[in-house]
């Protein structure tokens, strides 16, 4: 016979009733100084256990006991509750949450080094080529709004430049089914820029058509763009982004108001990483683009040095005193979303 | 020794008269001391909801048993679990971290109880996370069917509102006497209408009289069985808090801008300028991380005193003579229950700080210490003043709740300082 001490409440009213419950005979006996009464123990449901509080046991009818015995519970309501009673004896002990620690932290890294991009990739792939093209549109028209105007080149040079971009995509095998279009723009925000919008999308800047010396060094820029509309970068990035953002949430989850600030700067980080990685592979999509076309990578390994020229001509006008800040360019570029321009130029020499 | 010390029930146990002494004597300190309630006084507005000296008072801490070791151990077992089942274990994840809570969650040494069933919120989310996505799409396929949704949303906002609270406090429950809430779909979805046209017009300067509104919404919808929770108006009351913040961030914002001054003159005479801006902006963004965190303890301590030392329970029945029939059959509830908090502003703040620098510090491995923690002094900073007694409360029926509104209201990040 197995008896242990409890409180009962009738479910009814706030108030509680001391009793001793004894099992005996496939029923649980109550009694105490206001209270007499026995239940079939088959009708009695055990909650599951959970560190450091009571026993809750369930009657039929409502009410409910509290008990501080939990061998008894345990004893009289062996496998009940199989997944939380499972779930309790894990989290009783160092060692499995050890374990845990380890699955948590090996899971995370997988997912942000290999699971994401990679379900990013098969789900973009599930997108269709128009509801990308509708997303470039409205980017473009956000540009048009706010930091782009019409090209100010003479219309010869623009249609020469059409010409050129129209060179890159007429040969078939690099379409990946999207149309492709060149927008010309004057953006001065942008400086000497191009980038692709999803669906196809592509917008050179006046200042980058005046800063290559010829077009080829052009069509080596805008090959490196076909490459990221082609492995659909810009869907890619807001797919890992949104997946990062889950995971630090799930991995935060109690916590969140405390750590937003803290979970902001390794996604920034870790985003900065997925953005390398795409620019790598447009590279190497740019490569092997000029070279179907019969144009060397010299001109991007050209286009790339000019780039980095202006761009240094341009901070070391605006920094006052250069010499000090020399630690934070380096933390900048640790940030920075592109790869270091030197092994850039390097691999593109490589692949001629 | 005040008066209030010498009838503490703790000097005099079991002594019913030291009891409702101390209560009062306690009430009118703090009626006096707190500019807010005097001024209620003054307006004849607290005499309603004053404890009355009749019956006995007991003042009961609310005790919390919890422990970081424990949490830590439920924590991560919980966490990797979720990962391994790519979060569909998440909704028990929760349930077990919600009742190791509630469970070490005491009155009177009788802990609370989570009740909800696991299934019941893993639907709910699967249900959030569709509609989230559905939502997502649509912008991408037409802004006419954006915004569609977002009228949509409003709307349903406040259904979700509802159900949210009614699914916690149907799924809370204490003595075995289950929590309720009865407020109105029609009413939620008034003050999100009015609420929203409100902080629009007024760009900003109407949103504690809202807050208020919100807090009174939520506040007096809850039952603890048959026994009514009531909040009165605090518009006013938000107004000098938010009124009083607004001069502090005023001044704390001056105040650095002046030395950022300074120093743009200083650097101007000849400092290492460099070095001067890495190492001001370093110190700058503490600075100002420390600012933000002031505030919002600031903010939070005294919204959460606000409310809940207005809050009472057992006060919309009026107490009604034994000889009059007919009122129904169920006994009127003659227990009152009022709250005593008392969390500081620094303390508060200081919890933050010492909170997220933990946890930065350990990459995360601090967020259930740091969880405990917070739950420790919010709830322990927390008392009832009862007059009658604890078992008096009769329970109410019964009415299932899903899950969904909950879900929704969780994923959506919604807190409304309850």
């Amino acid at each position: 016979m197995v008896a242990f001490d409890a409180d009962y409440y009738d479910g009814k009213t706030s108030r509680r009733h001391p009793v001793r419950a004894h099992a005996e005979d496939g029923n649980l006996r109550l009694a105490g100084p206001a209270l007499s009464l026995a239940v079939p123990i088959a009708q009695v449901i055990a909650d599951p256990p959970m560190a450091g509080t009571r026993r809750i046991l369930r009657l039929p009818g409502g009410a409910s006991l509290q008990t501080d015995d939990d061998m008894a519970v345990t004893s009289l309501w062996r496998g009940a509750n199989p997944i939380q009673g499972w779930v309790h004896r894990l989290e009783r002990r160092w060692m499995f949450a050890a374990a845990a620690l380890v699955v948590v932290a090996v899971f995370s890294w997988w997912c942000v080094v290999f699971g994401l991009p990679l379900a990013a990739q098969s789900v973009a792939g599930f997108v269709p080529a128009a509801l990308e093209r509708k997303l470039g549109d409205q980017v473009m028209s956000t540009l048009d709004q706010s930091h782009c105007a019409a090209s100010a080149l003479s219309a010869g040079r623009q249609e020469e430049l059409y010409k050129a971009f129209g060179v890159l995509t007429s040969a078939s095998g690099h379409g990946g089914g999207y149309t492709y279009r060149l927008q010309l723009r004057a953006c001065r925000a942008f400086g000497p820029n191009a980038f692709a919008l999803p669906g196809g999308t592509i917008v050179l800047t006046d200042e980058m058509a005046k800063l290559a010396q010829n077009d080829a060094q052009i069509q080596a820029v805008l090959a490196h763009e076909i490459g990221h509309v082609h492995h659909r970068h810009g869907l890619r990035m807001a797919l890992q982004a949104g997946g990062l953002a889950a995971l630090f949430a799930t991995l935060a989850g109690d916590a969140a108001s405390i750590t937003s600030l803290a979970v902001a700067l390794p996604t920034a980080l870790l985003q900065s990483s997925y953005s390398r990685d795409f620019e790598d592979e447009a590279d190497a999509h740019a490569f092997e683009h000029l070279k179907a076309h019969g144009l060397s990578t010299k001109h991007f390994a050209d286009i790339m040095a000019r780039m980095e020229a202006f761009r240094s001509r341009e901070t070391g006008s605006e920094k006052s005193s250069g010499k000090s800040a020399t630690g934070l360019d380096r933390v900048l570029d640790y940030l920075s979303s592109h790869p270091a321009t030197a092994r850039r130029i390097e691999r593109a020499l490589a692949n001629q | 020794m005040s008066l209030a010390d010498k009838h503490r029930p703790d000097r005099n146990p079991g002594d019913p008269v030291a009891a409702a002494a101390f209560a009062e004597s306690y009430l009118a300190y703090e009626t006096l001391t707190d500019r807010v309630r005097r001024a209620e006084y003054d307006r004849g507005l607290l005499e309603s909801t004053a404890i009355p000296s009749d019956g006995v008072v007991r003042r009961y801490p609310i005790q919390f048993s919890a422990s970081a070791g424990e949490y830590f151990r439920i924590w991560i077992v919980n966490l990797a679990l979720t990962v391994l089942t790519l979060g569909i274990y998440s909704a028990w994840a929760k349930v077990r971290k919600k009742r190791y809570f509630y469970g070490h969650t005491k009155i009177d040494g009788v802990g609370f109880e989570y009740r909800a069933a696991p299934m019941g919120i893993l639907k709910g989310r699967l249900i959030a996370f569709a509609a989230l996505a559905a939502y997502a799409v649509s912008g991408e396929i037409s802004s006419w069917l954006e915004a569609a949704f977002v009228i949509g949303f409003v709307f349903a906002l406040p259904w979700f509102l509802v159900r949210s609270l009614a699914f916690n406090a149907y799924n809370s429950t204490y003595r075995n006497v289950c929590f309720q809430f009865r407020g109105k779909y029609s009413d939620a979805l008034k003050l999100v209408l009015v609420g929203g046209f409100l902080l629009i017009v007024t760009l900003g300067l109407a949103f504690p009289y809202v807050r208020a509104r919100f807090a009174r919404f939520a506040a007096s919808g809850h039952q603890y069985g048959t026994a009514q929770f009531e909040l009165p108006s605090l518009a006013r009351a938000f107004y000098a808090i938010y009124g009083r913040w607004l001069g502090m961030v005023l001044v704390l914002i001056l105040v650095p801008a002046l030395f950022g001054v300074l120093a743009g003159v200083s650097s101007k005479a000849g400092w290492p300028s460099g070095m001067m801006l890495a190492v001001g902006i370093v110190a700058g963004s503490i600075v100002v991380y420390a600012y933000i965190v002031l505030w919002l303890g600031y903010l939070k301590s005294r919204t959460t005193n606000l409310v809940w030392n207005h809050l009472a329970i057992g006060q919309t029945q009026p107490r009604m003579p034994a000889s009059s029939p007919g009122h129904g059959a169920h006994a009127v509830p003659d227990a009152r229950v009022r709250f005593e908090s008392r969390l500081r502003a620094r303390e508060l703040a200081q919890l933050y700080l010492v909170n997220a620098a933990a946890i930065v510090v350990t990459l995360g491995l601090a967020i259930p210490w740091a969880v405990v923690r917070s739950a420790r002094y919010r709830i322990q900073s927390l008392s009832l003043l009862v007059a009658g007694d604890l078992d008096e409360i009769a329970a109410a029926e019964a009415s299932s709740v899903g899950a969904t509104g909950d879900e929704v209201g969780e994923l959506a990040g919604f807190d409304f300082g309850f």
